[in-house]
């Protein structure tokens, strides 16, 4: 630049509505923030266990039976799905799969990672609760 | 034959008049085969020769002539006109950069983090030219060949939110480079570049927007890059606990 005359530059600051400059970045933030349901219920259930560790199963039994806390699992459910299913994307198109000459579609690896969620959570509820 | 008009809106801010941006709007004429470049310099020539903005190769190689266009990070060279008929097109510098006048940013930043990764092959010891050059089979020039297409437009800084929030950040141009580097079979400067992109703010600041890889025109996949990269790391991380005497 030499000796010429630098004039201030013009600093912008990112707007705190940034997010809703386009779709992608409204998904991203959907994404993220039902990452906090599964948060809340994580903390829910931590606090159900904690009733069966120091009363009686029936204090946890009756937490678990409150109508608010079965709509919120209910919610939480579907947002803890949408959050899977997001990263189960992601995973397949960061880490596809090479098979001969082609490469796995992230779409592969959401359906085969639905199916194993699937699986896998009908194995733990008949270990803990069928047999 | 019949031309039509386009309604161009531009943003100036002229640092030894203006203390705050503001929008211009400029008629321009154009037939079919015009694209947003086309109008800028039209205004330059023809209405108003104040304006300034940065351009050079007019055929989307060298990557000087990016701007938001209507809010999108984009090459100017690569947008038609007619894809906009019919509404006004707002030009606005390529976000989060400082700007220097109206759509010219301030790349020292981006430049400075080009260097930081040493974007050059690194061997332990250089052999004479005489010995022959590196050879590479197809198959590892394609590990690599996708991020090596990259042409520094940085639309993909002003695509990311992270960037915007923290400018140390490496970001996804930088990142893909160094990605190309470490993934090149000649190449033998992991143990230098790794400490450079697994820093605070190198590639663990990504949060997976993945913008930076829609807005390439180049069809680089940046986020590809990054996520790479992390596991790279992770995996030697895990690989040095395990085999603390020497496991790469």
């Amino acid at each position: 630049m030499g000796d010429a005359k630098r004039y201030p530059e013009l600093r912008r600051r990112l707007s705190y509505r940034w997010w809703t400059a386009n779709r992608h970045y409204t998904m991203y933030m959907v994404r993220e923030w039902t990452s906090l349901f599964v948060a809340l219920y994580s903390l829910m259930f931590i606090y159900g266990l904690s009733l069966w560790a120091t009363g009686s199963r029936a204090d946890f039994l009756n937490f678990l039976k409150n109508p608010a806390i079965i709509g919120f699992s209910l919610i939480a459910f579907v947002f803890t799905m949408y959050h899977a299913a997001t990263w189960f994307y992601l995973l397949g198109a960061v880490v596809p799969v090479k098979i001969g000459r082609s490469r796995t579609k992230p779409w592969q690896a959401l359906v085969l990672n639905i199916i194993l969620l699937i699986i896998i959570s009908f194995l733990a509820i008949w270990l803990v609760v069928l047999r | 034959m019949s031309q039509d008009v386009a309604t161009i809106r531009v943003t100036r801010y002229r640092p030894e008049k203006d203390s705050k941006p503001f929008f211009q709007e400029y008629k321009v004429p154009y037939r079919h085969d015009m694209v947003v470049l086309d109008a800028l310099n039209y205004i330059k020539a023809e209405i108003d020769g104040s304006l300034t903005y940065r351009w050079s190769c007019r055929m989307g190689v060298c990557g000087s002539c990016g701007a938001n266009i209507d809010g999108e990070p984009k090459l100017t060279c690569a947008s038609f006109l007619h894809d906009f008929k019919g509404r006004t097109i707002t030009i606005e510098p390529m976000t989060h950069f400082p700007v220097i006048k109206d759509l010219v940013v301030d790349m020292e930043d981006f430049m400075e983090k080009l260097v930081k990764i040493k974007p050059w092959i690194i061997r332990d010891k250089e052999t004479p030219p005489e010995q022959g050059e590196y050879k590479q089979s197809a198959q590892e020039l394609e590990r690599y060949s996708q991020f090596s297409s990259c042409i520094n437009c940085m639309l993909c800084y002003a695509a990311c939110p992270i960037y915007g929030l923290n400018e140390k950040f490496l970001g996804p141009a930088a990142t893909a480079l160094a990605y190309r580097y470490i993934e090149d079979s000649r190449d033998q400067g992991k143990d230098v570049r790794f400490p450079i992109v697994h820093e605070m703010e190198g590639v663990w600041e990504c949060t997976l927007v993945g913008e930076c890889s829609v807005v390439c025109p180049k069809g680089v996949d940046p986020m590809l890059a990054i996520q790479k990269t992390k596991i790279l790391g992770a995996t030697n991380a895990l690989k040095s606990l395990l085999m603390p005497r020497g496991g790469h």
